[in-house]
């Protein structure tokens, strides 16, 4: 065999476990709605919801109470995390891309803005004031963004079949909204801010993709993965819990409380799976690309809808199910471009 | 704080309609399988990569 087919080869196995890594992601991504949905009726964030509106009002308390939520979700995917860098013996390279802030490490924490303070938080606004299925699907329109802002930051060429599959996911995400927005419109009732989690999730994720790429090109994704997440933890934990608790919110009082075992068991198994979702998520980047990771990433809402109807028993509405549906299509001509043009997408 | 009667209704009211018989405990033996297959094919990466 000469070098020209080794290499081929080897292409062809590294392109093949990327895109098993972002199925992978999407299968977590899609089974983390069910603790996602479920903690919120635990105590003490279902008291701490209820405290808080009485004084503040319903949606400061979801937003309040999402931002709780969303840190300890933070706390447990990195605990999530030490057992996988632990399993795969990465500990020694944890530290040092950790010192190597300025070459690589400032791209994971500003990946961690995006994706946390954004992203997370409003996909757990989407969930608290609209649903778990509406949350699920909303933030698919995220490689919409992915692909512009890399097409703007990188110079990544955008090809007729990328942007015939983008044109799909929009429809996808004109049929997501479109058909709640006019159930919420005809019955008076319009949840505004759940929209808005919606399109938070979108912008966020996708800006997140953008960056971790660039990130992605001078470390290693389970490290640089778990700094995110350090990154993360810090947003909240440090910056943001405490000036919610200096504005007046009971943010500590309720932290102390959440350590009960049913709620701690949840927040454990959303760690597990967001922890792994995302780590799944950027080890596809390096191998098949940011475009094409998020595009099989983005099979999370199918696969939330399908979790979401197994255990929860809920049937989707149908505008939900069709905007899904078209998502997923859009995302398989994306991802089903001819492989050879992976390498020359990337203009720097 | 332990879980009022209200909170666990409305935690158990979420598996009432599942179609699968013990929702409540398996959706969290399902990520435990996933997550271990996970690690598992992670380790075999790491070691042919």
């Amino acid at each position: 065999m000469d070098l020209k087919a080794l290499k081929k080869q080897e292409s062809k196995r590294k392109i093949s476990k990327g895109y098993m890594w972002a199925f992978f992601c999407a299968l977590f991504w899609g089974i983390w709605y069910l603790p996602g949905t479920v903690v919120w009726v635990l105590n003490p964030f279902d008291k701490m919801n209820s405290a808080i509106a009485e004084t503040s009002g319903d949606g400061i308390a979801l937003v309040v109470t999402a931002v709780l939520i969303t840190a300890f979700n933070a706390l447990t995917v990195m605990l999530a995390l030490m057992v996988w860098n632990g399993v795969l013996g990465k500990y020694k390279e944890l530290g040092r891309t950790l010192r190597e802030f300025h070459t690589c490490s400032k791209w994971f924490f500003l990946a961690s803005i995006c994706g946390g303070p954004m992203a997370i938080l409003g996909s757990f606004i989407a969930m608290g004031f609209i649903g778990g299925s509406f949350a699920a699907v909303a933030g698919l329109l995220y490689p919409v963004i992915g692909s512009i802002l890399a097409y703007y930051w990188y110079g990544e060429r955008i090809s007729k079949r990328a942007a015939i599959g983008i044109a799909v996911i929009v429809l996808g995400g004109v049929s997501i909204y479109g058909g709640g927005l006019l159930n919420e419109l005809s019955s008076g009732n319009v949840p505004w801010i759940g929209y808005l989690g919606g399109l938070m999730a979108a912008i966020g994720w996708g800006t997140e993709g953008a960056i971790a790429g660039k990130g992605l090109d001078i470390s290693e994704p389970d490290a640089g993965l778990t700094l995110r997440f350090l990154g993360e933890n810090i947003i909240w934990w440090i910056i943001i819990v405490p000036i919610l608790a200096l504005v007046g919110f009971p943010m500590y009082s309720f932290a102390v409380q959440a350590f009960e075992p049913l709620t701690l068991l949840i927040l454990i198994f959303a760690g597990i799976t967001f922890g792994f979702c995302y780590v799944t998520w950027y080890k596809s980047f390096p191998l098949i690309g940011v475009g094409r990771g998020q595009g099989i990433g983005n099979l999370y809402g199918f696969c939330a809808v399908i979790f979401i109807f197994l255990f929860f028993g809920d049937v989707p509405d149908w505008t939900i199910i069709l905007g899904g549906l078209l998502c997923i299509a859009g995302s398989f001509i994306m991802f089903t471009e001819d492989t050879s043009a992976l390498e020359t997408l990337r203009g720097d | 704080m332990t879980q009022t009667a209200a909170a666990m209704e409305a935690y158990n009211a979420y598996w009432a309609n599942s179609i699968i018989p013990a929702a409540d405990v398996l959706w969290m033996v399902f990520i435990l399988i996933l997550a271990i297959v996970a690690l598992w094919q992670a380790r075999t990466f790491v070691s042919k990569f």
